[in-house]
């Protein structure tokens, strides 16, 4: 039809021939298609991919033009296509992760600026009053204090080692906000590991808990796509996730102390409480690493916690966590999620 | 006319506009609009887009607007997909 | 004055940069489409656009056509309310097999106008006929009701169902569209051609547009701006078609100035087809620009 002499497809990403056609095309842009995408646009021209986009949660990502066909409306179309889809998936809230020297495209398009990463990340949503009525909202949670602590916890689930922190944190604070990471895709869904945490922290009257909807930039949202600054890709991933909540969360609640749980033995997060440290420092934001505790010589982890689970050793497994969690793993409720652990072969 | 849930129309591509209408709690209809003819135009499509919705009835709404050049009929014909989109009507009565 | 409908340009129902600007191609008709080019998501939208462009736009004197959705869908009869109130020039029926089609859509328009106070029989229609049924009942079907003014061929369709492809002769479709003209004929309405989908295949297509102009089609559907031009100028009338178009024309002027009612021409006598063919050759070669009403004065 008049005006379409580009056809737009959509990929079947089980087919790993198409898959593949996508990401040599992405490569030659020096991005790759995420495994994580879950909706993927090709536009092509006879049968050569000249642009793509995908959907990831509520994240548009993965999205090139060929360069010879930039300026004819095309990026505009595949935006346009991965938007309504979007929409008819309920996700009206959208983000955009991209180049600072891309933003433009997207500041056109009704995407709105949340912060940069010098030249390397720009952070972009859909709805301008996005950021300002999540720290509108939090401030009205704010709780006055001389020392304001916050944690950011996944809790896949609600360990001992959790509670320590937040104990630790407690006792050494007068205010403590916690953060759950809002991001599904563990195993224990946003909303049970939510009601975990606050069930095992209900002892401490200083405590609040906070659902980390959409500011909380958790790893597995960020790209890894960003090809050439690979090796870069923690600490970039960090200090977006940094200045978000030096910027704006941390203001909104006054926070000046941030509490992580030690993690000598994983380079990642050793390397992002490292570089947490470091640009905190800018916001006057403390950042306390804590210990973690130990059973039988070794460091209780959620991770610890789901192995035990796949093997029904419910006895070991009750030292490890409090009582709250334990008898939420032994419901009939937790029974889909143990499951979906042991089908889970990695 | 109630709207229930968001309602989304339009596009993003040239001469077109995309339209999300949102429920609000508060009264009245806001409207947050950005376009590549703000300065000349912006008052005159957030002007059409109140009129169009409060034509068909509606008192309370969050609009958030995305205008690439769209002309008035454009604008009239997404803000109305949004809206019935978002409070779920099928039947719209047609004029002659 | 005899109504041209050498091109009928496809323009998608959701896309307004292209409604907004399909009339200025020079093609003689533009066909909205609400059907196959729009997709289930967006018919709602399509509908909203396409009704309030044709409250709106002035389209000139190009002859603006609503493909809407078969009527076996709840799109195509919300399609069918909204585009009789909107009043395009015509309605296109989608996927037309058997007259019944046409009486129901027929009573259905009837109903409508009757609503709006319209007069009955003023909504116009056009019936694509895209399956072999459809072209077995193409007589039947271009006589089923005084709205039509014209049917069309849609190829895709009938084709895969013939068990068959597209080929640049195109003699999968010969028997189809020999069979639609001359129930066309029989019925005194246009016969329209399919489109030709590879836009830029230049040749291939002027080759189909001459075949089909050859076998007597009123003209095509376009998908792209860039063939309009291409059938106007095979749809262009010769000089010794114009200059005999103009004498037939003259001598019926005669006549007419004589009072008398036989036509002649060179002492034969000239027939109705003939008359009907000249004033088509002569508006054929005025929208091509190659003949001024003037020179009929020499």
């Amino acid at each position: 039809m008049f005006g379409q002499n580009v056809e737009i497809r959509t990929i079947n990403l089980n087919s790993v021939r198409e898959r593949n056609e996508v990401d040599v095309f992405l490569q030659k842009q020096d991005l790759i298609l995420e495994r994580d995408v879950e909706y993927t646009l090709a536009m092509y021209d006879e049968d050569r991919i000249v642009g793509t986009g995908s959907i990831s949660g509520n994240v548009l990502k993965c999205i090139a033009i060929d360069p010879e066909y930039q300026g004819g409306g095309f990026s505009n179309k595949i935006i346009s296509l991965l938007l309504n889809e979007q929409y008819y998936r309920g996700n009206t809230h959208l983000f955009i992760f991209t180049k600072p020297r891309n933003k433009k495209l997207f500041l056109d398009l009704g995407f709105y600026e949340i912060t940069s990463v010098d030249n390397y990340v720009t952070l972009l949503e859909n709805d301008p009053r996005g950021l300002r009525d999540f720290t509108e909202n939090l401030k009205l949670q704010k709780h006055e204090g001389k020392v304001v602590s916050s944690i950011v916890m996944n809790c896949n689930p609600f360990t001992l080692g959790h509670r320590h922190l937040i104990e630790t944190a407690s006792k050494n604070s007068d205010v403590v906000h916690i953060f759950v990471v809002w991001e599904d895709r563990s195993v224990f869904p946003n909303e049970v590991r939510y009601k975990l945490i606050k069930a095992g922290v209900k002892h401490l009257d200083n405590v609040y808990v906070h659902r980390g909807k959409d500011y909380i930039i958790s790893n597995s949202t960020f790209p890894s796509y960003f090809l050439k600054e690979k090796n870069a890709i923690v600490k970039i991933h960090t200090m977006l996730d940094v200045k978000i909540f030096g910027e704006f969360i941390a203001p909104a609640l006054g926070i000046n102390r941030r509490y992580v749980g030690e993690e000598k033995s994983d380079p990642v997060t050793n390397e992002y409480n490292l570089t947490m440290k470091e640009l905190l420092k800018d916001y006057n934001i403390e950042v306390v690493e804590i210990p973690r505790i130990k059973n039988n010589e070794a460091a209780i982890s959620a991770s610890r916690v789901r192995e035990l689970l796949r093997t029904d050793d419910f006895e070991s497994l009750k030292q490890l966590v409090p009582q709250t969690t334990f008898e939420f793993l032994i419901s009939d409720e937790a029974k889909t999620i143990i499951g979906n652990i042991k089908n889970d072969k990695k | 006319m109630e709207i229930k849930k968001v309602g989304v129309a339009g596009t993003v591509e040239s001469s077109d506009i995309n339209i999300v209408i949102e429920p609000s709690d508060k009264k009245g209809i806001e409207i947050e609009l950005q376009s590549t003819v703000m300065k000349q135009f912006g008052r005159q499509i957030k002007n059409l887009i109140e009129e169009t919705l409060k034509s068909e009835g509606v008192e309370s709404a969050v609009v958030r607007a995305t205008d690439k050049g769209a002309i008035d009929f454009v604008i009239k014909a997404r803000a109305l997909t949004a809206l019935y989109r978002a409070a779920e009507i099928n039947e719209y009565s047609w004029e002659a | 004055m005899v109504k041209l409908r050498r091109t009928m340009m496809y323009v998608t129902g959701n896309n307004p940069a292209n409604i907004m600007e399909a009339h200025l191609y020079g093609s003689d008709s533009i066909m909205f489409d609400l059907e196959d080019s729009v997709s289930l998501k967006e018919k709602d939208s399509a509908r909203f656009l396409v009704y309030n462009a044709l409250k709106t736009m002035d389209y000139g004197n190009v002859e603006t056509v609503v493909r809407i959705n078969g009527l076996d869908t709840q799109f195509g009869r919300d399609d069918l309310e909204a585009m009789v109130r909107a009043q395009p020039d015509i309605i296109r029926l989608p996927k037309t097999e058997t007259k019944q089609d046409i009486i129901d859509v027929d009573n259905m328009i009837g109903e409508i106008e009757k609503q709006i106070g319209l007069e009955v029989g003023s909504t116009k229609i056009m019936a694509a006929v895209e399956s072999p049924l459809g072209v077995m009942n193409a007589y039947e079907i271009a006589t089923a009701s005084k709205r039509l003014v014209a049917i069309a061929i849609g190829a895709e369709d009938f084709v895969t169902n013939m068990k068959t492809t597209r080929s640049p002769e195109g003699i999968e479709l010969l028997a189809a569209r020999s069979n639609l003209l001359m129930a066309a004929r029989a019925a005194g309405i246009y016969a329209l051609d399919t489109v030709y989908t590879n836009i830029k295949d230049d040749d291939g297509f002027m080759d189909e547009v001459k075949l089909i102009k050859q076998l007597g089609f009123d003209g095509k559907s376009v998908i792209h701006p860039r063939q309009i031009g291409m059938v106007h100028k095979i749809y262009t009338p010769t000089e010794k078609e114009i200059r005999n178009a103009v004498r037939v024309v003259g001598a019926i002027k005669e006549a007419e100035s004589k009072g008398s009612g036989v036509i002649a021409l060179d002492g034969k006598m000239i027939d109705g087809p003939v008359v009907d063919r000249a004033y088509r050759v002569l508006e054929l070669a005025k929208a091509s620009g190659v003949y001024k009403e003037e020179e009929q004065n020499d």
